[in-house]
């Protein structure tokens, strides 16, 4: 590890103002990501704030309108704490379903829904300095695009880089249709939607999101639905838990008697950032919840898919899990 | 006739387990001297070439830097002999005394420093640069090359048949011809390998993790040039090997360098990236199997036909084809190996080695031929049960597979299993029975032991002491057990002592030879103790007399004595196997190709048992193993670069608690009169056997797809 500056921050506005000042400083919060690649030597900051003694861990409901409710859940609260809160479990058991799926109990206990918003590609390539990757070194290649990509990309990649979000609950977050609270220098508060939240790589896969260097995730708020009974988070990995997914679907339906009034469909593990499945989410609007508009839903999505050498398969287990994700939240089933 | 055991046998808990769940159990990089330096190795970021220079300024300039080794500075070592089944793990270790490079991640160097974060960031430091050439690392490019190597891993022949295969698979009524590939595997002890190093005047000290005391002591002393005698290796816990610490590795050699360069003690303690890239690896197996068989199923020919790669700087080959010459019988055989060459670093003993591969080749044409003939895959294997051992004619000390089938079969419920792919359902999951039979050769060696009685206020106790390797088996408490029986004390009063290279000899643990090994030397020197003190004794006992009555009748207040033991003539002229039959219940997800495997039964025979519950964690950890290579672990290297693209835990997946389901272990009673004193046979490498293919055969039965390249991921299962 390269020597580095540690300090704790005691208010917002410091902690901000010393990574604007900076532009080699970083946020630390449960450090699950980035100390990792600073072992590595990915990441290379000459100074860490630690913010993860700032007030900006819990999970608070708000109105936002007349009937409309919002839950904001904190910046820094503990992905495992979120999941687990009764306000979440109750409205959003589809994000709950996607923090459990995520890492082992250990590192949720850690990890933060900010840096879980922040945290880095899993292509290994990225993680080996001794190999060219644009991401991590602009303009000296990317390892993945005619290597070894059966992790990689179907969706939005660019020449450039074919890397993936490994994050599930950003995932849910899509589908969810959250927005991200983000503090900056000049004090003032700006909400971005997390589907603009991430980036697509083009020609500059190093730049993950379109956060300002400085800029502190405070909170991210998520609007109160109708179907928190009709959801599912799908996570199709390499072994049973401790993976990144192969792919992964957040799916949650409204139906009105017997046709499908509004269908949120998300998908991870196919692209730079959490994909939402807009094709079949606007096929499905106005039909019966059926096992053949599902698998036409899912045709209509993966359509568009661009697979590399190793992924193909991601197509049709695209198309499955999209089907056996709708049909889990219909049906409920946990199992 | 022996008499029967009280203390053998039976599940004592591990003498050491306090030690170790309280944290006490010191290993390799735990202990501690004054003046301990730290060292990071320097790994070359390319596979194949020449290192043109390297340039430590900048690493020598960072703080806490005592000392950069590359070859520019590196001690002239002993030249490395050509390799020979003999002097594989004993011969010299050159490091760092040229510039080539034959692998990935080779060690060019090695950064010592005050601490260890110091030297890992001035490793960092360092700057080569190379003239590289294009690596050799794909299979089918590369297996065009291929030749006949003169012998295989153990001193297994490379090519045997008998009969004539052809006209066998002519005559037969049904045939099947099949590829199975095993993919690269990796090493994952949960100690990675460590060595502390340090002299005094001209004595060298070492602390390693390594399953064998005696051959590392002479690698060090071939590699130096220093006499044996100045050498003593320390291991006294050891947290894993399966066989990636049998050889002493370039870390160790780099640590004593260091110490004898700085004259102060050195400690390397290699990350868990190197355990992909420096211990070894179990090679890629790419495996034809032929079976040709009559109508009612007696084999009639079997070829079992093997390509793998080895490494441009070193021949090793796996005997994958070793089991498919003893373990049915077939009067037309053929099994060959052949190799070629890559610049994938030297590839290692892995857990039964060749068994493993080829047992995945062997069971699972096993059980498609049997699906083919519609026989029970039980009833297929019983009819070509052989009754010597078809390789060499020797007759079987002891082989109780069909016994094992049996009573696995009765455990499991096969009766339940319906024969017909796609026939059970549960919900969205198919379900499935797979079984396969497994065998592992039991070689046991020449060892010694020593015996030290004293006799305290009429407290006697007795101490153990031999160079024997404890790698995480379970050997402190078998030694101990076997002690307190021939000794008539209880085991608590039992001491022993391993883990030095200064006792008694022994071969170390390996090849499942250790457990066997150990025991009956440690049993013929506590006989040996008695029937000396009862030479002293002036009494004439009735009763056989144990160790408190023997010291009493000699009135000696301590005795010791040496003795060793190895394997008799008589012995020589049997084979010795243990054998088992694996059986598996699958449930695989008809759609998202996700497989499960609720419950797995293992019936074991291996002579004596020591231990109940040490022998019973051998087997199921095999059957994890199992597991992981039939589900999840596979090393991927990129055939441009050579890296591996798995190089860490994330992506190098082995199986998590979430994907084990219920392990059951049962022991058949089994005597084997010949292997040696106590008919001990060994279960370390038994329980991994075979279980692959018997997840496979219960993944055909479940979806009617047969998956011959392992693993079996979900996407393998979609089409
Ligand atoms: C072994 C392992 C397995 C894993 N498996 C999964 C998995 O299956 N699914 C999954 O989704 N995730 C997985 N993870 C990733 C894990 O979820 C993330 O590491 C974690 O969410 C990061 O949170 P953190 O608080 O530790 O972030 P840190 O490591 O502290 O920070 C990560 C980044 O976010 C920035 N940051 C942190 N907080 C803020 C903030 N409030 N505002 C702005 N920037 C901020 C930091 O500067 C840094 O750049 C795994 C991780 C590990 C180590
Ligand atoms: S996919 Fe992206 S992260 Fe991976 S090697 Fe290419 S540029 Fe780097």
């Amino acid at each position: 590890m390269r020597p580095f500056k540690y300090s704790r921050a005691e208010d917002v506005h410091s902690a901000i103002q010393k990574v604007a000042a900076n532009p080699n400083a970083k946020f630390l919060a449960g450090g699950t990501n980035i100390l990792d690649l600073m072992k590595e030597d990915v990441e290379r900051p000459d100074e860490l704030i630690d913010v993860t003694r700032l007030d900006l861990a819990g999970v608070k409901m708000s109105s936002i309108g007349v009937s409309k409710k919002s839950i904001a859940i904190g910046g820094l609260g503990k992905n495992s704490d979120t999941a687990n809160h009764p306000l979440i479990r109750q409205n959003f058991p589809l994000l709950s379903q996607a923090i459990l799926s995520g890492a082992s109990a250990q590192i949720r206990n850690m990890a933060t829904n900010g840096g879980n918003l922040n945290q880095r590609t899993r292509c290994s390539y990225f993680y080996d300095v001794s190999m060219p990757c644009n991401k991590r070194e602009p303009g000296s290649g990317c390892s993945a695009l005619e290597g070894i990509n059966r992790m990689h990309a179907v969706f939005g990649w660019s020449k450039d880089c074919v890397a993936v979000h490994p994050s599930d609950m950003c995932v849910a977050l899509v589908a969810l249709d959250a927005t991200v609270r983000v503090q900056g220098i000049e004090g003032k508060e700006r909400s971005i939607p997390i589907i603009d939240y991430h980036r697509l790589p083009d020609n500059m896969p190093q730049i993950d999101n379109n956060l300002k260097q400085g800029e502190l995730i405070t909170a991210i708020d998520i609007p109160e639905n109708n179907f928190a009974g009709n959801s599912y988070y799908l996570k199709i990995r390499d072994r049973a838990s401790y993976a990144f997914a192969l792919v992964s679907v957040a799916a949650g339906l409204e139906i009105n008697g017997d046709s499908i009034q509004q269908a949120r469909i998300a998908m991870g593990g196919v692209a730079h950032k959490p994909w939402r499945a807009a094709e079949a989410e606007k096929f499905l609007v106005g039909k019966t919840p059926t096992q053949e508009n599902y698998k036409a839903a899912a045709e209509v999505e993966m359509r568009n898919a661009d697979p590399l050498e190793h992924n193909k398969f991601k197509i049709e287990l695209g198309k499955r899990a999209i089907v056996r994700a709708l049909q889990l939240a219909i049906s409920n089933n946990m199992s | 006739m022996r008499e029967k055991h009280k203390i053998i046998g039976s599940p004592v808990s591990r003498i050491e387990g306090h030690l170790k769940v309280t944290g006490k159990a010191a290993y390799a990089a735990e202990f501690s001297f004054p003046h301990l330096m730290y060292g990071f190795p320097v790994q070359s970021t390319i596979t194949a070439g020449e290192i043109k220079s390297i340039d430590v300024i900048a690493a020598e300039r960072s703080p806490g830097v005592l000392k950069i080794i590359t070859h520019h500075n590196a001690l002239k070592l002993m030249p490395r002999p050509p390799v020979t089944h003999a002097n594989r793990m004993t011969r010299s270790n050159p490091v760092l005394q040229n510039t080539r490079i034959h692998c990935f991640g080779q060690y060019i160097g090695l950064v010592v420093a005050e601490t260890y974060e110091q030297a890992r960031f001035a490793a960092r430091l360092v700057k080569v640069s190379y003239k590289t050439e294009r690596p050799k690392i794909d299979f089918d490019e590369n297996l065009k090359d291929a030749y006949k190597p003169e012998i295989l891993n153990a001193g297994h022949p490379t090519d045997t048949s008998w009969g004539d295969l052809e006209s066998g698979l002519k005559q037969s009524a049904e045939i099947l011809s099949e590829t199975y590939n095993t993919p690269i595997e990796q090493h994952n002890p949960m100690e990675p390998h460590a060595t502390i190093a340090f002299f005094e005047g001209e004595r060298l000290t070492v602390y390693e993790s390594t399953q064998i005391l005696g051959t590392t002591k002479e690698a060090i002393a071939n590699t130096f040039n220093i006499p044996k005698e100045n050498i003593q290796v320390l291991a006294p816990f050891i947290g894993g090997g399966f066989g990636s610490k049998l050889q002493p590795r370039e870390h160790l050699m780099l640590t004593v360098m260091a110490a004898k360069m700085l004259n102060r003690p050195v400690k390397t303690a290699i990350t868990r990236q190197m355990m992909q890239t420096n211990v070894g690896l179990r090679q890629h197996n790419r495996q034809k199997v032929r079976i040709g068989t009559e109508k009612d199923g007696k084999l009639l020919a079997l070829s079992h036909e093997i390509v793998t790669h080895t490494s441009v700087d070193e021949e090793f080959i796996e005997q994958s084809g070793a089991i498919s010459r003893m373990m049915y019988e077939v009067p037309n055989s053929l099994v060959t190996h052949r190799v070629f060459t890559t610049n994938i670093q030297v590839p290692r003993w892995t857990r039964a080695p060749g068994e493993t591969p080829g047992s995945f080749a062997l069971e699972s044409a096993m059980d498609e031929m049997a699906h083919r003939l519609k026989i029970d895959p039980i009833e297929f294997r019983t009819k070509n049960e052989p009754s010597v051992n078809p390789e060499n004619k020797k007759p079987w000390a002891s082989r109780s597979v069909i016994e094992c089938m049996r009573m696995g079969a009765e455990k499991f419920g096969w009766n339940m299993r319906n024969s017909e792919p796609m026939s059970t359902r549960n919900g969205r999951w198919l379900v499935g029975y797979g079984m396969a039979s497994a065998s592992r050769g039991a070689p046991c060696r020449e060892a010694s032991a020593r015996v030290k009685i004293t006799n305290s206020n009429k407290n006697i106790r007795a101490r153990i002491e031999l160079a024997a390797t404890d790698i995480g088996t379970g050997s402190y408490t078998i030694i101990a057990q076997v002690a307190a029986e021939r000794l008539g004390l209880p085991v608590e009063k039992i001491k022993v002592i391993i883990g030095d290279s200064d006792l008694p000899p022994t071969p170390g643990s390996g090849g499942s030879w250790g457990a066997g090994t150990y025991t009956n030397a440690v049993d013929a020197v506590c006989e040996k103790a008695k029937n000396e003190l009862l030479g002293k004794s002036k009494i004439k006992f009735v009763n056989e007399p144990g160790i408190t009555e023997l010291m009493k009748a000699a009135a000696l207040n301590e005795y010791q004595t040496e003795g060793s033991v190895k394997p008799s003539e008589e012995s020589e002229k049997y084979s010795h196997f243990s054998f088992g039959a694996h059986f598996a219940e699958v449930w695989v997800d008809e759609s998202l190709g996700i497989v499960k495997i609720p419950r797995f039964t293992s019936a074991i025979a291996a002579g004596t048992i020591l231990n109940e519950k040490t022998a019973r964690s051998q087997i199921i950890s095999g059957v994890v193993w199992g597991i992981g290579q039939a589900l999840t672990e596979e090393s991927v290297l990129d055939k441009r670069y050579g890296n591996y693209v798995t190089r860490t835990f994330a992506d190098y997946h082995v199986p998590v608690n979430l994907d084990i389901g219920n392990i059951e272990v049962y022991f058949l009673h089994e005597e084997d009169k010949t292997i040696n004193r106590l008919g001990v046979k060994g279960v370390g490498e038994l329980g991994i056997t075979s279980v692959a293919a018997t997840i496979a055969n219960a993944i055909f039965n479940a979806t009617g797809k047969r998956i011959r390249d392992l693993p079996i991921t979900p996407d393998k299962l979609l089409l």
